[in-house]
């Protein structure tokens, strides 16, 4: 950082960095396309409910392993059944069951507030009769919000559906869907444990480095010993722990799944190399001038930290980030190779790639089946790892001179 | 440096030890017993099981005799395979995953370090572009994705090679080549960046200027320290590659040690999975003592003091 | 550049090359004869500790009972050496069945030279029921005289019993070794009955009080050297026993052996022809100890092969055994079991021509295979002895109500769940116990009936599956439970409104949790172990441990122990059918499918029949070089 020089106002100093970094990366047009792709790809993610785009869980099975096409079909459409015959799913379905589950809820006034087995049942029966008609389609379990945006692309679309661009997997469902529903968990699992990880590695980290001497190396010495732990093992023992029926209960009345699990284990266990990584950049800052003038001027020690430290890491733990987010995907991806993933009607690209693993033999290749959630993955990864070594380049005063 | 050995051997000891104690805790936490199977036993003899297991014991004690086992280096019988005691499994099963890694890992090294060096002297042209692309898909897809496309390519369009087995030489290429993919991408863009910052310090101008041929430079003066970041990625990888891999392992049907690594875990092979983690963490904590120790070597600014 | 400065370069290249160079000298064999894919990692190859098929075909060329059975139609082989009999040359039945004489053949001989004595056979069958021996199939010496009991160590005991008390080891001894033997009969039970809880058994100790010769003894089962502590007024022992000599196995002399049984067990023969009833050798296994005895160098087998070579999670290498008494009729001399667990792996190396023999191609290529034109010559699928089912945990909310299971079950659409999930050849299954099980037909489940199957669920209280919890449908990890499981929860949710979720599990942990009753819909399967209906019916009955539904009905458990003793062959098939009638009409469980053995042979292979019991013993086949000439039972139908 010699470059920026000695200076009180850090702020300024910052911003000044994140802007020249800024227009460094709109210049290198690849790290633009990267860009274009990871918006589209969390977009695309985002608002998947939104997407005329078949149900994921719709299973056809008269349509098993049917390879891509453009041609449009009746069954690709959402549809419920309304007394033995295949209607549309509406809007005015939507509402009847809407209604209906409002009368139910009448009945909880009714009820003592005591008797919570009956309580239960029927706080049950209300979300059973709300998720319904999307249940029926061949949607998964939705939240509010889901199912809101789900009603925004009724009217928007109505119940028609992008025929099956990639195909159709074993039991008759849309690939194209599976694919887009696939990156909402994958994508959000390796968000949330890239934070967690973080959260961790930047506190540990910082903390670390900045106090030193024993602190230092009693907090390294812990990190190192950490290293040598082979956490896939970490992993899988907690996951079959906490996957066990009693714990498993107990935890669901928190909310928390599988899901959850996995991405704090994984980001408890991501933090190590962060908190390396940001203990040796405060080591080398903590002798920058500044921080010894804030010093002087008898700012505490965790403002120091705050306020000047860790604004300054920020790049390295950008960049980290952007390399963190890969191994995560990929990890889930073995995870579902060994069958500890996520459990159906859920849907990653780590199970995605995994099923597709099966078809591929000589006598047979469904290469749908594999291609497509391949395609999904290299290319979020590819643009990830493209944009990360772009913003490194661009944050690294180093390299400006680099021909 | 004597004295420097000797502090990382305590080190190792304290490690292994914490290792274990963690591993010994979330094996003897976890649901299902070593010995279920479809047959259900009757309780008397389940009972005498618990007792053969030791399990009829309080965790204390259980732990405290586990530990004597493994100072004594007896680390029992595996519960699956029973006719092989652990210390045979992992003497009989290591060495293939151990070959195999080195075989994965010299074809990653030297393609990582020869694209990488030549994409950080090219940089930004055609060649850098396409080396890292390269790489990139190396590490953007799952193993087992680029495996299976292997063996319909190798195995099948051009039949040159066996499909899995273990057994001659031809056995290991196909293997080797998915299992060190993705080291190859990751040293090539570490070898990539290393290079980069190399190549725009004085010094290198300054040979430049002195008129040094370009090869002259890069494989003299800023190699040596470019290969550092490789070298402490390497450390770390070779314990991992050369403990096996799960995936590579299991779809090519290899007797190596990775499918027990993951798998003594999920079958509640408690002696197994103690076996392999403890070999783990050694390897893993020698590699990266002799990581630091290659700094000395690598890089003159860095002396015994520093790395300990 | 300097040597110096590139020493540990050097070094280090050197290494990683003499590393490579090392893999690629790797031990070498030359091909075996026959090599076929079996799976999985056996457990072990000692008999008694193991239940698996794997584990079944490599002891089968390992070792030999006193019977055989047809490789053709899996019953025992009465005939002389090319039919390939067992050890027995011939036996006798006693009127009321419950007696057979065996006679050994002379020229039975172990691999060391030893002749095979029907000590051999005796001494085997009480290292099997031993409680310190923990066989799994141990139920199959159930229906000897007194096995059970036997076996049961002290549960069963009662004052009166003549009982032996197994003494502990001496420091340094073999487990395998028999500890001294105290006789006595059994005065007392300190407490008579032990809790069913495991911790709760932990912290009591046993006492049991023995009159030895006229001397009141009393021991408890414990052993001071690994830390247990022994009462003071007490002698600790290893084990608690019924004298072996009341189970009802007896040698007359050195060829003759007499076994009792407790009813008349029409499958006793196919019983003694499977291999946890197989004997070994008693001087191997006490002088080497366990694990060392199952070496190469040191094990001792009376079978058609010995082992030559095993490398685990690669392969056994079986070579002949020149002792066999048969052995001019052993045409392969060397076998590999490959053990080979994803299907598309094995499929390639079947395809290559690494393997000659694959249990099951991947399950989205069978149909592909099935028709296939013009038919392939090495795959042909044929009915097998084996039920694909879910069961219920009948304590579990809504499925403490049968309607609920019975609409459950009227939901399925098995149609449906084999042309799309299981994708193969496999028939619908309306019962518990398949068609094929001599002398018996099955009742059957009422078919699928989705309005039906609404209508009971709202009679239970679920109208439109309102209010229903969600269900949990457990299964063993492996893509085909699972895309059956995907299927049945598709089918629940779209006939019956109800939220279906999926759990899978490795086979430990998913034993475990159907052992503790910790599931909602389990999957099983059940392959039969003798070609009797007994094998699948009595799994439910109230205490057998393999129930796990907490399902018990008196009149079940009445009727099937009345087949248990019943001898007239129609009778006991009818007391049969009440039984499963009553099973299916409460659902603990229901059937999906029944099973087809999927096997891919090359047409080179001879020896090698379909029958009920996928059974395929390696002694029974050879290689046929000349060209053009197919197998004939692998020939797949014109479709």
């Amino acid at each position: 950082m010699q470059n920026t020089g000695p200076q009180p106002e850090t702020p300024r100093i910052g911003k000044s960095l994140w802007s020249d970094a800024w227009g460094k990366l709109l210049r290198n047009r690849l790290a633009v396309a990267c860009m274009v792709v990871l918006a589209l790809v969390a977009s695309g993610a985002f608002l998947t409910p939104l997407l005329p785009l078949q149900p994921s869980d719709k299973a056809v099975t008269s349509r098993d392993f049917e390879p891509p096409t453009f041609r449009h079909q009746p069954s690709d459409n959402l549809q419920v059944r309304r007394n033995d015959e295949v209607v549309p799913l509406t809007l005015v379905v939507i509402a009847e069951a809407d209604a209906k589950a409002e009368k139910v809820e009448q009945q909880l006034a009714d009820i003592d507030s005591g008797d919570h087995e009956r309580r239960k049942r029927v706080l049950n029966s209300i979300e059973d009769v709300r998720q319904r008609p999307y249940l029926e389609a061949g949607f998964t379990n939705m939240g509010p919000f889901s199912r809101w945006m789900t009603r925004m692309r009724l009217r928007i679309f109505g119940n028609w559906s992008i025929p099956s661009l990639c195909g159709r997997d074993s039991l008759g469902r849309d690939v194209l869907s599976r694919v887009f529903w696939g990156a909402r968990v994958s994508i959000i699992v390796s968000i949330v444990a890239t934070l967690v990880s973080l959260v961790i590695g930047v506190s540990y980290g910082s903390i670390s480095g900045y106090f030193g001497g024993t602190v230092d190396g009693v907090m390294m010495r812990i990190v190192d010993v950490l290293y040598s732990v082979p956490f896939i093992f970490v992993v899988i023992f907690l996951l079959t722990i906490l996957g066990e029926e009693q714990t498993k209960k107990q935890l669901a009345e928190y909310g928390i799944d599988r899901i959850t699990i996995f991405y704090v284990v994984v980001g408890a266990i991501y933090w190590l190399t962060m908190a390396r990584v940001v203990r040796g950049q405060v080591l080398s800052l903590k002798k920058e001038l500044y921080v010894e003038a804030a010093r002087a001027q008898g700012a505490g020690q965790m403002e120091i930290i705050a306020r000047h430290i860790v604004p300054n890491v920020m790049s390295v733990v950008i960049v980290y980030l952007t390399l963190t987010i890969p191994r995560v995907m990929l990890f889930e991806a073995f995870l579902s190779f060994l069958g500890l993933g996520v459990e159906s009607p859920d849907v990653s690209w780590g199970m995605l790639a995994s099923e597709g693993l099966d078809v591929i033999n000589p006598v047979r290749t469904y290469w749908w089946l594999v291609v497509f959630p391949s395609i999904a993955i290299g290319l979020t990864l590819f643009a990830l790892n493209f944009f990360g070594d772009a913003l490194r380049d661009a944050l690294d005063p180093k390299l400006r001179e680099g021909r | 440096m004597i004295a420097y050995f000797a502090k990382r051997f305590v080190w190792l000891l304290i490690t292994v030890w914490v290792v274990f104690t963690v591993t010994w805790i979330l094996a003897n936490n976890s649901p299902g017993n070593p010995f279920t199977s479809e047959k259900s036993f009757p309780p008397e003899i389940e009972a005498n099981l618990r007792r053969r297991y030791n399990l009829d014991k309080p965790p204390l004690v259980r732990y405290t005799l586990d530990l004597g086992n493994l100072v004594r280096g007896d680390m029992g019988v595996s519960t699956k395979q029973v006719d092989f005691t652990v210390n045979e499994l992992i003497s009989l099963c290591w060495p293939v995953s151990a070959a195999l890694g080195l075989a994965a890992l010299a074809w990653a090294a030297v393609v990582g370090l020869v694209a990488g060096v030549v994409s950080a002297s090219r940089r930004g042209t055609l060649a850098d572009l396409s080396l890292m692309s390269l790489a990139t898909v190396g590490i953007a897809l799952p193993n087992f994705v680029i495996a299976g496309f292997a063996i319909l390519l190798f195995s099948f369009l051009i039949p040159l090679l066996p499909p899995a087995g273990w057994g001659s030489p031809r056995y290991l290429l196909l293997p080797a080549f998915c299992l060190g993919a993705p080291y190859a991408a990751y040293i090539a863009r570490i070898a990539r960046t290393g290079m980069l910052d190399v190549l725009s310090q004085d010094y290198i101008r300054t040979a430049r200027a002195k008129g040094l041929s370009r090869l002259a430079v890069i494989m003299k003066h800023a190699l040596p320290t470019a290969v550092i970041p490789v070298v402490s990625f390497l450390g770390p990888a070779v314990a991992g590659i050369i403990t096996g891999s799960l995936v590579i392992e299991k779809v090519f049907a290899i007797p190596g040690i990775g499918y027990s690594f993951v798998q003594s875990a999920i079958d509640n092979d408690t002696p197994m999975a103690m076996g392999i983690v403890v070999l783990y963490t050694i390897l893993l904590f020698t590699m990266n003592t002799l990581v630091d120790a290659a700094y000395t070597w690598l890089d003159p600014r860095v002396s015994w003091e520093d790395v300990s | 550049m300097k040597l110096r400065n590139n020493l540990p370069a050097i070094v280090l290249v050197t290494l990683l090359l003499g590393g490579v160079a090392w893999s690629l000298t790797a031990s070498r064999l030359p091909p075996a004869d026959f090599t076929f894919n079996n799976h999985t990692e056996i457990k072990t190859v000692d008999p008694a500790l193991v239940s698996g098929q794997p584990e079944g075909r490599v002891i089968n060329g390992l070792f030999e009972g006193l019977v055989r059975l047809t490789p053709q139609e899996r019953l025992p082989v009465t005939g002389g050496p090319e039919e390939w009999p067992g050890t027995a040359e011939r036996w006798e039945i006693s009127e009321d069945q419950k007696t057979y004489t065996f006679h050994i053949r002379e020229d039975a001989r172990w691999s060391n030279g030893d002749p095979v004595t029907a000590e051999d056979y005796r001494y085997s069958m009480r290292r099997f029921l031993s409680p310190i021996t923990a066989a799994e199939y141990a139920k199959q010496g159930w229906y000897l005289k007194n096995g059970k009991k036997y076996n049961s160590a002290g549960a069963y005991l009662e004052p009166g019993d003549r009982v032996e008390v197994e003494l502990n080891l001496k420091p340094g001894e073999h487990e395998t070794r028999i500890g001294q033997l105290v006789k006595g009969v059994l005065v007392r039970k300190d407490p008579p009955e032990m809790p069913e809880d495991e911790e709760e058994r932990d912290k009591i100790t046993q006492r049991f009080y023995i009159d030895v010769d006229g001397e009141e003894r009393c021991y408890v089962i414990g052993d001071a050297s690994r830390g247990d502590e022994i009462p003071n007024d007490a002698e600790p022992c290893r084990m608690v026993t019924l004298d072996f000599d009341e189970v009802g196995i007896r040698v007359v002399d050195d060829r003759t052996l007499v076994t009792e049984l407790e009813n008349p067990t029409p499958f006793w023969l196919q019983l003694l022809g499977f291999y946890p009833l197989f004997p070994v050798h008693r001087g191997c296994l006490e002088e080497h100890g366990a694990p060392d005895w199952t070496r190469p160098e040191n094990i001792v087998t009376n079978g058609p092969y010995r082992i030559g070579f095993r490398r685990p999670r690669d392969r056994v290498r079986l070579v002949k055994n020149e002792s066999y008494w048969n052995k001019d009729n052993v045409r392969l001399e060397t076998i590999d079991a490959l053990c080979v667990e994803k299907s598309t792996t094995s499929l390639n190396m079947y395809m290559l021509g690494d393997v000659d023999w694959i249990e099951e191609p991947p399950p989205n290529l069978i149909r592909e295979f099935m028709n296939a034109d013009p038919p392939r010559d090495d795959f042909n699928p044929a009915p097998q002895l084996g039920t694909y089912y879910y069961k219920f945990n009948v304590e579990r909310g809504p499925l403490a109500d049968k309607r609920v299971r019975q609409a459950l079950a009227l939901a399925l659409d098995r149609e449906e769940i084999i042309r799309t999930a299981v994708r193969g050849p496999q028939k619908p299954g309306y019962s518990l116990v398949p068609p094929g099980v001599v002398g018996y037909t099955s009742p059957e489940i009422p078919h699928s009936d989705p309005q039906r199957a609404r209508e009971l669920l709202a009679e239970a209280g679920y109208p439109g599956g309102q209010g229903f919890e969600s269900l949990e449908i457990l299964y063993n990890t492996h893509e085909a439970h699972k895309a059956v499981a995907e299927l049945v929860r598709k089918q629940w949710q779209r006939e019956l409104g109800i939220t279906v979720t999926l759990r899978n599990e490795a086979w430990p942990a998913y034993q475990d949790r159907l052992r503790m009753s910790q599931f909602d819909v389990g999957r099983q399967a059940w392959i039969a172990d003798y070609n009797d209906a007994n094998t699948f019916l009595d799994m439910y009955v109230s205490d057998n441990e393999n129930n796990q539904t907490n399902w018990a009905n008196d009149e079940y458990d009445r009727l099937i122990s009345a087949a248990e003793a019943e001898s007239d062959e129609q009778k006991r098939a009818e007391l049969l059918y009440q039984a499963e009638e009553i099973l299916l009409d409460e659902v603990p469980l229901v059937p999906i499918y029944y099973y087809f053995s999927r096997n891919m042979v090359k047409p080179h292979v001879r020896g090698f029949y379909n029958n009920l019991q996928d059974f395929h013993p390696l002694h029974a086949m050879w290689i046929d070089d000349e060209p053009g000439v197919v197998n004939e039972y692998m020939q797949g139908a014109e479709r």
